[in-house]
C-alpha cells in the first residue's frame, strides 16, 4: 500500500519547481495527470534541460518524446493534451480538475482564474478540493505579477548574497532553489491531504517561491535584527574552525573538502600529512590559533594535497576518521560506490532513448517503495483521461482532434 | 474541530543544529505537539549565534531561536539509566521520533530500530544522517562543507566563476541542514498518511548527501549528452549577475520580447540598434561584446528601483538582496510574511513565516523556542505522568538538569 493511493492530482505546472512537486506525489502512489497544451508543451520536454535558444540552428527540435531533464522531473505521471485557449479545452480541464483531489499550477497569478480554473470556480463544483498555486511572489501584493525563476527567487529571498568568494560578487546556485521549493510544495500538499482525511475540508494554498528561500535563512534574518550586522560571503570558511576548505589535488580541477573541528581531529590530519609536529606548533595547536593562522595552514595543507590523487587521499583520510569529501562532478556522483550501494539512482526504460539512470528520491522508507516509471510522452494518456475518466466517445475525441483541442 | 493540521500528532525531537530541528519546527508550526530533548549541555545550535551585541548567551542564539519554535523542551541525560527510562517512555508516547544522530547513537543506548519499533510499533522513526544508515559510509560524519561537495551542488559553485583555478565553494548558511529538513518532512508526512491506513509505523532513512544529489536531478542527465558541467560558464557570462551603484542584480531578458523591453529600459542606446540584436541566437554569441556598455549603464542605476522598473515591463530580474533588503521588502510586508515572536529572554523579533498561505489551516508559531529545560516538569509530570516525588528524584540524580552556563 502507498500513502497517496486513491489520490488524483491534476498537474497544470511546468518547467522545474511545479513538476517535481507533482512527481513526488506520483512516487507516493498518487495518480498525477499532467495537463499540457500540445501547442505550448512544457519547455523542459525539449533539449537537455530545456534551455535552448529558439532560433539556435543546432538546437534539438521540440519533440513529444521527453528529454532526460523532463524524465528527471516528471517520472510516474500520466499526460493529457488540452489546448486551454479553446473553450472545449477549458471545459474538459474543469471536468478533470473537479474529478481530482488536488489541483496544482505555477502560472502567473490570476491565470487559472481567467481560464475558469481558479479555486473559487472549482470549489463550487467540489467543496473539498485542494488547490495549490505556486508563483514567484505569491498571489497578492505589489510584486505579485513579476516573473521569475529559480536563481531570481534565490536572489530576492536573500540566499544568493551568501554564496561565493569573499572578494568577489554573489552567485546563485544551479537551480537548486526550484527543487527546494518543489520539496516544500510536496510537503504542504500532503499536509493538506492529511487534514482533508481527518476533517473532509479542502483549501487553497498560495505559495511564494521567494519566501520559500527566506524561510531557510532565518538565523541571518534574526541575527541582523539583533546586532545590525549584514552577513557576508565567506567562501568555504567557518566562523570558528580551521582548516575548513577545499584543497587542490593532482589532476584537472580535482578538490578535496576537509573540515576539522577539534584539536584531536587536527592531530590525526597532521599525522596523515607526515607532519605530526604541526599539532603542537603554537600557530596551530588550538581552535583559536588555527583560525587565526588559517591562511598559512591552508597553504601548508594544499602543499601536501596537490601532489596526491583525490580518490586515494579521500579514502585515506576517511579511514583515519576525518570529515572529508571529494568535490564530485556528475561522473563522480554516478560512480560513487556509496550512492550506488544505497540505490540512489533509478533505472527507467525511456521511449526512444532507452535505458536511463536518473536520480531517485532522497528518502528510503522501510514500508513504502516509491513508484518510478518513465515520464509520459506528450498525450500518452489522452484516451485514458478522455474516455475512461471523462466518458467521451471515440467520435467526440476525433472531433476534438480535428479542432486541434488535443494532439 | 481544530484548525491545526497536525494537532494531536506527538513528536519527540532527539536532534541538534538544523536538519532535525527544522523538520520538527515544520511539524510544530502546523500544530504537532513537539517535545525537544536536549542533553544537559544543550543543543550546540545554542552556541552558534548570531547573538545580540551583548554577547553569546545560550538563550539568545538566532539559529536556535529560529529553528525551534512551537516546541516544548526538556533536558535529559540519556547516559544515565533513569534518563534512558524517560526516553523509552517518550518513545512509547510519541507518533514520530526525529533523530539526526549517527545510527550508532541510539544503538549504543540499547535502542536500535528493532527495539524502538517493538516499544512502539506505530512509531514513525525519521532518521537524518550525513550519508544514510546503510552503505559503506553509513557511520561517517559530514557537515555543510563536505556534504555540499559529496552531493554535487558544490562542484558548480560559484555558478559564475571566471577562474577555474579557484576552488569551488559551499552554500552560505545551513543549506544542507535546511534542505535535509524539508526532505525529512516530506517523508514523515507520507508516513503519517500511510499510518492512517495501516496503523503501522516505519523507519525513514534520510541521507543528506542524497538530499543534495536530488537538487541536481534536473541536470544530472548531462551524463547522456556530453554537455559541460562546470562552474565556469560555456560562454562569458554577460547578463545574469550585474553590478549596480548600490549592489547586485540578476537580469535575464532571454526571450525576444524581454530583450526588447530591456533595450527600452536602457533608453534605446545606439550600440544595440542594429537588427542583428533582435535574434536570440546572435545575442547568445555576441552579448559579451556589449557587456562593458551594459555594465556602465547598470552602474548608474539603483538595484531596487531598477528591479521594479524592469519587472513591471515583464523582464525577469531581481535584486541580490541582503538580509536587510529582505526585511524591508514591500512585497513580504503586503503578504504578512514575517511573524513577530516574543521570547522571554531574547525579546521580540520578526521571524520568517511560511511560503505557504493556507486558507483553512494557516501555520503559526504556537510558542517561542524553549529555554534549556523549560518544560521538564510539564512534560514529565503531565505528559508522562511521573509523580512529583519521582520528578524530584530525577532532579536529585541530575538526570534532567541543565549544566550551568559556566561549566559547558
Amino acid at each position: 500500500m502507498l500513502p497517496l493511493e486513491g489520490i488524483r492530482v491534476a498537474d497544470f505546472t511546468w518547467v522545474w519547481a511545479g513538476p517535481y512537486a507533482a512527481m513526488v506525489l506520483a512516487t507516493f502512489g498518487a495518480e498525477v495527470i499532467k495537463v499540457e497544451g500540445h501547442k505550448r508543451p512544457d519547455m523542459i520536454r525539449r533539449g537537455i534541460t530545456g534551455w535552448r535558444m529558439r532560433d539556435d540552428p543546432t538546437a534539438i527540435e521540440v519533440t513529444v518524446v521527453p528529454s532526460t531533464g523532463f524524465h528527471a522531473l516528471n517520472m510516474s505521471k500520466k499526460s493529457v493534451t488540452l489546448d486551454l485557449v479553446t473553450p472545449e479545452g477549458r471545459e474538459l480541464a474543469r471536468r478533470l480538475a473537479v474529478m481530482s483531489d488536488v489541483v496544482m499550477d505555477n502560472m502567473r497569478p490570476g491565470a487559472m482564474a481567467a481560464l475558469g480554473l481558479g479555486y473559487e470556480d472549482l470549489r463550487k463544483l467540489r467543496p473539498d478540493i485542494i488547490v495549490l498555486s505556486s508563483s514567484s511572489h505569491g498571489q497578492k501584493g505589489p510584486c505579485s505579477r513579476y516573473e521569475g525563476f529559480a536563481t531570481i527567487h534565490q536572489s530576492i529571498g536573500g540566499q544568493s548574497y551568501l554564496i561565493g568568494y569573499p572578494d568577489d560578487g554573489p552567485s546563485p546556485g544551479p537551480n537548486d532553489t526550484d527543487i527546494m521549493n518543489a520539496t516544500t510544495t510536496a510537503f504542504i500538499i500532503m499536509a493538506a491531504i492529511y487534514h482533508r482525511e481527518q476533517t473532509g475540508e479542502g483549501q487553497f494554498i498560495d505559495f511564494s517561491q521567494c519566501e520559500g528561500v527566506t524561510s531557510l535563512i532565518g538565523e541571518a534574518i534574526l541575527g541582523y535584527q539583533m546586532n545590525g550586522v549584514i552577513p557576508e560571503r565567506m567562501g568555504n570558511a567557518h566562523p570558528k574552525y580551521a582548516p575548513h576548505n577545499l584543497y587542490r589535488c593532482w589532476g584537472v580541477d580535482r578538490w578535496i573538502a576537509i573540515e576539522v573541528h577539534s584539536d584531536g581531529e587536527f592531530a590525526v590530519l597532521a599525522r596523515a600529512m607526515g607532519k605530526p609536529e604541526l599539532a603542537s606548533d603554537p600557530r596551530f595547536a588550538t581552535v583559536e590559533a588555527r583560525k587565526k593562522n588559517e591562511a598559512e595552514l591552508d597553504r601548508i595543507i594544499e602543499g601536501w594535497t596537490r601532489w596526491r590523487s583525490l580518490e586515494r587521499l579521500e579514502d585515506e583520510l576517511r579511514q583515519a576518521g576525518l570529515r572529508v569529501a571529494m568535490c564530485q562532478d556528475y561522473r563522480d556522483l554516478y560512480a560513487d560506490p556509496h550512492l550506488r550501494a544505497r540505490g540512489a539512482f533509478v533505472a527507467i526504460d525511456a521511449p526512444v532513448m532507452g535505458k536511463l539512470e536518473l536520480v531517485g528520491v532522497p528518502w528510503k522508507m522501510s514500508d513504502c517503495k516509491p513508484v518510478f516509471k518513465p515520464a509520459p510522452i506528450l498525450g500518452e494518456h489522452n484516451d485514458y483521461v478522455l474516455k475512461e475518466l471523462l466518458g467521451l466517445s471515440q467520435a467526440e475525441i476525433e472531433e476534438l482532434r480535428k479542432k486541434e483541442v488535443i494532439l | 474541530m481544530s484548525n491545526s493540521i497536525l494537532s494531536g500528532v506527538k513528536v519527540i525531537e532527539l536532534a541538534t543544529m538544523v536538519s532535525g530541528p527544522y523538520c520538527g519546527k515544520l511539524l510544530g508550526d502546523l500544530g504537532a505537539d513537539v517535545v525537544k530533548v536536549e542533553s544537559p549541555r544543550g543543543d550546540p545550535a545554542r552556541e552558534c549565534g548570531p547573538f545580540p551585541k551583548t554577547g553569546a548567551d545560550r538563550e539568545k542564539s538566532a539559529l536556535f531561536l529560529y529553528v525551534n519554535t512551537s516546541k516544548r523542551g526538556i533536558v535529559l541525560d540519556v547516559e544515565k539509566p533513569e534518563g534512558l527510562d524517560v526516553l523509552k517512555r517518550l518513545i512509547k508516547w510519541a507518533d514520530v521520533l526525529i533523530d539526526n544522530h549517527s545510527p550508532k547513537y541510539l544503538e549504543g543506548l540499547g535502542l536500535p530500530w528493532k527495539e524502538v519499533s517493538s516499544l512502539n510499533p506505530a512509531l514513525i522513526y525519521t532518521s537524518i544522517t550525513p550519508y544514510g544508515r546503510t552503505g559503506p559510509r553509513a557511520n561517517e560524519d559530514g557537515d555543510e562543507l563536505t556534504l555540499i561537495q559529496a552531493g554535487g551542488i558544490g562542484y558548480l559553485l560559484p555558478t559564475r566563476s571566471e577562474d577555474i583555478s579557484r576552488p569551488p565553494v559551499k552554500m552560505g548558511g545551513y543549506a544542507v541542514g535546511y534542505y535535509g529538513a524539508l526532505a525529512a518532512a516530506v517523508a514523515t508526512m507520507a508516513a503519517l498518511l500511510l499510518r492512517r491506513k495501516t496503523g503501522k509505523g516505519q523507519l525513514i532513512d534520510i541521507s543528506l548527501q542524497e538530499v543534495i544529489l536530488a537538487h541536481v536531478r534536473g541536470i544530472a542527465g548531462a551524463r547522456y549528452h556530453g554537455v559541460p558541467w562546470n562552474r565556469v560558464p560555456a560562454v562569458p557570462p554577460v547578463m545574469g549577475r550585474m553590478k549596480t551603484s548600490d549592489g547586485y542584480i540578476l537580469v535575464a531578458p532571454f526571450e525576444n520580447h524581454q530583450w526588447k523591453a530591456f533595450v527600452e529600459l536602457m533608453g534605446n542606446p545606439e550600440w544595440v540598434s542594429g537588427p542583428e540584436w533582435d535574434s536570440m541566437f546572435y545575442r547568445g554569441q555576441h552579448m559579451f561584446e556589449i557587456a562593458p556598455q551594459i555594465q556602465d549603464w547598470m552602474l548608474r542605476q539603483k538595484k531596487e528601483d531598477l528591479y521594479h522598473r524592469g519587472a513591471q515591463k515583464g523582464i525577469p530580474m531581481g535584486p541580490i538582496n541582503t538580509v536587510k533588503d529582505v526585511l524591508e521588502s514591500q512585497q513580504y510586508a503586503a503578504r504578512g510574511y514575517f511573524v513577530e515572536v516574543e521570547h522571554p529572554k531574547a525579546g521580540k523579533y520578526k521571524y520568517p513565516g511560511w511560503p505557504y498561505q493556507m486558507s483553512t489551516t494557516p501555520a503559526r508559531v504556537s510558542r517561542p523556542a524553549p529555554l534549556l529545560g523549560q518544560h521538564n516538569q510539564e512534560v514529565l509530570c503531565s505528559v508522562l505522568s511521573y509523580s512529583e516525588e519521582e520528578y524530584q528524584h530525577l532532579q536529585r540524580l541530575g538526570v534532567i538538569n541543565p549544566l550551568p552556563e559556566d561549566r559547558r
